[in-house]
Parts: structure tokens; sequence; C-alpha cells
């Protein structure tokens, strides 16, 4: 079958009442933020933000109350996500460890790391970040070179080297992808994962790396002889490939994935707003009926979470049109008003697209590359 | 979906697929394929059980027009199936002759209608995408199927995700309308305009993938093509239902933009 297709949406009242009282809890929690640093969508870190809704009951929602989960329904907590990201709200001190670090160790982890790191997690007091890509090993994930030699005693000693890492410099935990034995021809066979306590744990250095609007948001982490008690592993040793596939489905299904520019559309109908101009109604109209077709999707994606499906050729769909449609989103802007990007503007409009423009071009590497995104979309529909 | 419903979408599916074989029938072809939608109940699916007909509740409607988009016939079954609900809503005793043309419709039976073809054209898209994968799984070049080239993977790859996002378009509107609601008129509006897009891509994608075989009269996919580009424009043209969209969003401004995107 060639067909893919997306279930309904799950229309749910006590989801809708929620969203009720996040929009009001935001509209008072984030008054100060100017449009501009509402742009910054999902990088936005504030670990104060963070805890006001570990404190709501808001992080770590669908997990069993035994590891300060709440027990909510999918469709609750894919509510608390596109509120907050629609807001502009700093969501990046939560966002890796409830959107896949949690939800990894709740599969995988072991009791004891469960009950230590879960509840945390929940309340908004830990951040985690990804160990997965390195210098010589982006899309050819199976290619990492990072390992971690098992001793005597059980205990781990790890060497190698994480690039991109995505607030390593303020996190608490990294779960790591690294080779436990074999070599790069082994490929997916011999890998695991490992869950790092960032701040206790010697050997580790981290070096910024710099961005091109010259913000300091991922890093290069790299491990010197670093050694790991044995509880370090997460799952299963050899299993790493299966379990961080797993994560991936959860890192690529959400609705950041085409969320993440909304704030300059918000400015250019504040802009086109009070014109009667028939290509601006065109445009937006346009722009309009992708966003809440992406989010119907993105919301079926949601329905297939919550009935235990892998939804990964489905989150790969929704991510390479999310990233296509954001992209595409500062070009049609600039087509329509006159106004030079300007990251030091006084005027909303002008700021927010020199901001989205330059996050741009990123939609379509991280998280997957577009080309990873359509070979897994070619798979399915029986062409590799 | 009920039992008989899907009884019924098996049946017209299998008859359409006989039905499109023959791609101009003559007079007395034309006639006796005709009784046999009749006798199926087609013309009348959409009209109520009082007045004669099937009855189909409205998801189910829809999903009938999916099928028929499916198969591209000579046959006007979505124009007669309309225009005989249509009588029906008016108190006229709807009959089973073929109707190619709607006309007079009211505000709300060209939404209808409108949304008819949106649904209608998903069904197209989804013969469109099967169509080319087994093409470029026949046909081989260089010494290998062309399904083998990255790029032939990847244009098949975004035409699969145009065509997942029409139909997700499609089902949203159909059940705001079965809800009866007022975002009946903007998930409709949003249907013609996501699905209309697709219809664009998926085009020039299958044409692009099948060569110059698509080109030629005898090849079923410019059946398809051909159906599209005309239908995306009827009931209403694309840039007019887009036009509707925008105008609703920047009537309501700038803070309304997320309120108005997750009531949609
Ligand atoms: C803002 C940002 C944040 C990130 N944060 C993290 C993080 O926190 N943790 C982490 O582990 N990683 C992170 N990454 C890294 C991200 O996962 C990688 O960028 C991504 O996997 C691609 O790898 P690469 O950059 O090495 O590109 P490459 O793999 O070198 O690819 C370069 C280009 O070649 C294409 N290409 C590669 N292979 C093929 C193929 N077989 N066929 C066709 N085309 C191909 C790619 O699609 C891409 O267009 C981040 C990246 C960005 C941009």
């Amino acid at each position: 079958m060639t067909r893919i297709t997306f279930p309904a949406p799950v229309e749910s009242e006590v989801a809708e009442k929620l969203r009720a009282e996040v929009r009001a809890f935001l509209v008072a929690a984030i008054a100060d933020r100017a449009p501009l640093v509402r742009a910054e969508s999902w990088n936005g870190f504030d670990r104060k933000f963070s805890r006001a809704l570990g404190r709501r009951g808001w992080l770590g929602m669908t997990w069993p109350k035994e590891y300060g989960g709440h027990e909510r329904s999918a469709f609750e907590r894919y509510v608390v996500v596109e509120e907050t990201l629609a807001a502009g709200a700093p969501v990046a001190a939560h966002w890796i460890a409830d959107r896949q670090s949690g939800p990894t160790l709740l599969r995988y982890g072991s009791e004891s790391q469960k009950r230590e790191i879960l509840p945390r997690i929940a309340a908004g007091e830990c951040v985690f970040c990804i160990g997965m890509s390195e210098p010589d090993a982006g899309s050819d994930l199976a290619s990492i070179r990072t390992r971690a030699e098992r001793q005597g005693d059980g205990s781990w000693v790890l060497n190698g080297t994480k690039l991109w890492t995505t607030y390593a410099h303020e996190a608490d935990y990294m779960i790591l992808l690294c080779r436990t034995s074999g070599d790069t021809s082994d490929r997916h066979n011999g890998v695991s994962q490992l869950l790092i306590d960032l701040k206790k744990v010697s050997g580790i250095s981290i070096r910024p790396i710099f961005d091109l609007m010259d913000q300091h948001h991922f890093n290069e982490v790299h491990f010197e002889d670093v050694k790991l008690p044995d509880s370090a592993l997460l799952g299963e040793e050899g299993q790493g490939w299966k379990q961080v596939m797993g994560e991936l489905a959860y890192e690529r299904s959400g609705p950041e994935r085409f969320l993440s520019s909304i704030q300059l559309l918000i400015e250019l109908v504040g802009v086109l707003q009070s014109r009667e101009c028939t290509a601006a109604q065109t445009a937006i109209g346009r722009l309009f009926a992708h966003l809440v077709t992406l989010r119907h999707m993105s919301r079926g994606v949601a329905a297939l979470l919550e009935a235990g499906e892998n939804p990964a050729t489905h989150a790969a769909i929704v991510k390479d049109l999310g990233a296509s449609f954001e992209q595409e989103l500062p070009e049609i802007a600039r087509g329509l008003v006159d106004e030079a990007p300007d990251i030091h503007a006084k005027n909303d409009f002008a700021a927010v697209l020199a901001y989205t423009m330059m996050a741009a071009p990123a939609f379509s590497l991280r998280g997957g590359t577009r080309e990873i995104l359509r070979g897994i979309i070619a798979r399915q529909i029986g062409l590799r | 979906m009920d039992d008989i419903s899907s009884l019924l979408f098996d049946a017209a599916e299998r008859l359409l697929i006989d039905l499109s074989a023959e791609s101009a029938p003559d007079e007395t072809q034309y006639l006796l394929n005709w009784r046999k939608i009749e006798e199926m109940g087609l013309p009348l699916a959409l009209v109520d059980t009082e007045r004669g007909g099937i009855g189909l509740e409205p998801r189910d409607a829809f999903e009938l027009i999916r099928v028929c988009g499916r198969h591209v016939t000579p046959f006007p079954i979505v124009e007669t199936m309309l225009s005989n609900r249509f009588a029906a809503d008016a108190g006229t005793k709807p009959n089973c002759d073929a109707v190619s043309e709607l006309r007079d419709l009211s505000e709300r039976q060209r939404e209808f209608a409108a949304l008819g073809r949106a649904v209608q054209m998903t069904g197209a898209l989804e013969t469109i995408l099967s169509m080319t994968v087994e093409h470029v799984q026949d046909r081989c070049q260089f010494g290998r199927p062309l399904a083998k080239f990255q790029v032939i993977q990847h244009s098949l790859a975004r035409l699969a995700g145009e065509v997942a996002a029409a139909a997700a378009a499609g089902d949203h509107a159909v059940s705001k309308l079965a809800e009866g609601g007022d975002a009946s008129l903007m998930a409709t509006a949003i249907a013609r305009t996501r699905i209309g897009e697709a219809c664009s891509m998926a085009a020039s994608t299958a044409h692009q993938m099948h060569g110059a075989i698509g080109y030629a009269r005898e090849h079923r996919l410019q059946l398809y093509t051909t159906a599209l580009w005309k239908w995306r424009d009827e009931f209403g043209s694309q840039a007019s239902w887009t036009r509707l969209i925008g105008r609703m969003v920047l009537a309501k401004g700038r803070d309304s933009l997320w309120p108005m995107v997750t009531a949609a």
C-alpha cells in the first residue's frame, strides 16, 4: 500500500479545558517577552519557567505517577507543548528531557535510573542533552567512534567526541550513543546508550560552538578516559541502535517541527491586517491552510503514539513538510513587506524576520536532515 | 463506516474498475453502463432513504466520492449524486439520469459540492501516487529500475507527503461538515487550498516520473492529471478559496492567529 494515512485528531474536552488554563497561565508568565525573544521558540532557555511548568503538572504528563508523572493522555500533553510553542515561551530547559530523554528512560531505564531522574524531569529541574552526532558521524549515525570499554569490575571507560550537542553547557545529563564492542564496520551492532551525569564525572570538556547568529546553543563535548559506573548503561548492552531509533521517533514527531517560526507569521499578519491587498490575502490564506493541515497531521501522530504505534514515517512526513513550510515563510514575508531584515530593529517584524531567516537553515538539518527523512518515506512506499 | 457502507464501497470500486477499462464507450455501451451505475444505486447514494435513496451519512457519502475519485471514468457519477442530493433537499423528485453539470447552486450547495470535489481529488491523488510508484518500479533505465535512483525516491517521497497532507485536509473538512458547526466553511476553504496545491505538485511529479509515455493519450495517467487540473478550480477557483481564508485571518488580526489555528 503506497497510501500513508493519518488518523483523525482526537477531540477531547479535558484537553480543551486544559488549553484555556495553559493560555491563561502563559499570558501572565511570559508577558515581558518581546516578539524577537519569543521568536527563539524552543531555543529559549529559562530554568525558572520550566520549574513553573513542572509545579503545574505540565511536564512528564503522560508518565506513571510513581515516577513523578501525571498519567494524562498524549493529547493533553500535546496541548501544553503546542501552546507553549505558539506563545514563544522559553521551553529549552525541559524540552529535550520531556520530549525524548524521559520517555527513553521510562522505556529502557533501570528501576533506580527511573526513580532518581524522572521525578526531577517532571519537576522541571533536570536538563538533558542529546549525544548522538560526532565529527565523522552526522546522517550516518552508525559510524560513531565514541567508545566505552567495559572494565573488569563492570565499570566503563569512555573516550570520544560528540558534536553539535545543544545545551550541553547547561545540561545535567546526556544520553549518549557509543560503541561498546566491535568497530564501525559492525554498523548497528555493538552500540549502546549510556546515561551520563555531566555534573558529577570528570574528564569531560565542553567547548562552545557559536552559531551564525553568534549565539551559543551547541557544543563540542570531549570525553577523555571518563570513568562511569556499571549503572550508567541505559537499556541493554548492544541494543543501542534500536533504542536510539525509538528516541529519534520522539525527537521528530512533535509540533516544534512546524511551529518554531510562528512568531514571524504572527508579525506578518500584524503588518498585513490593515491592508486591502489580494496578494496578502492569497499568501496568508495559503500559509494558514498549510499550518492548519500540518497541525492535523501532527495531532494524528500524537494519536498513533497514544495507541502505542511507531509513527516513524508519519513523523518524517510532518517534519519534512514542516521544515519546507517554515523555510518558505521568511521568503514569502519579505516578498510582501518593504522592510529590510534587521535583528536590532525596533520594528518587530524586521527583527523577527531577520531572526527567522537565520534560524531557517537548521530546520531541515537538526533531528534528521530532509534527505534522510525522504529516504525513510521512500522505504515505506516500497522504493528501497 | 458501517458494514453496509463498506460493502457498497467495495462493490462501487469493482464496478468503477470495470467502467474505467473503456475510455471511449459508444452510445449504446454508454447507456448500458449507466444502467449498471443506476442498478447499484449510485445516483441516489446521497439521497435520504425516505426519498428512495441510500441515505449515506456525510462521512460515508464523502468516502464514496473518494472512491469515485480513485477511478476516473467517462461517467459523471459524482455530479449526478450531488445533483440528486440537492434536488431532494429542495423537495424535487430525484431522477437517475446522468447530470454532467450542476447549475444554480445556493451558497451552501456550492460549499458542499466544493468539498465533494476536494475529496474526489484526494482519491485521484492516491491513484496517481500508486501508479507512479508502480511505474518507477517497472521501468528500467541504465540497467536498473528507476526506483533505485535516489533522486527518484526523493521525488516520490515528496509526492507521498503531498498526498498524505491532501487526505488529512480533506478528512478534516469532512468531519467539520459532519459536525455541522461554524468551522465548516473555513475547513472546506483549507481543504480546497491545500489539496489544490498538492494536485499541482502531484501532476507535475507524476508526469516527470512517467516520461513521454504518461503524456500519451493512451496512458491512464493523463486522465487523472487533466481531471485534477479541471476539478481544482470548480465550485470556486482555488485562488478564491485561498483568498477567503486570507480575508478571514486578516480580519481577526495578529492576536487571533493562533486561536484561529486551534479552532480551525
Ligand atoms: C541547530 C542544530 C542543533 C543540533 N543539535 C544536536 C544535538 O543536540 N545532538 C546531536 O547529536 N546532534 C545535533 N545536531 C546535529 C544534527 O543531528 C546533524 O546536523 C544531522 O544529523 C546531519 O549531520 P551533519 O550535520 O553531519 O550533515 P551530513 O550528514 O554531513 O550531511 C550533509 C548533507 O548531505 C546530505 N546527505 C548525507 N548523507 C546522505 C545520503 N546518504 N543521501 C543523500 N544525502 C545525504 C545531508 O542530508 C545533508 O544535506 C544539531 C544540528 C543543528 C543544525
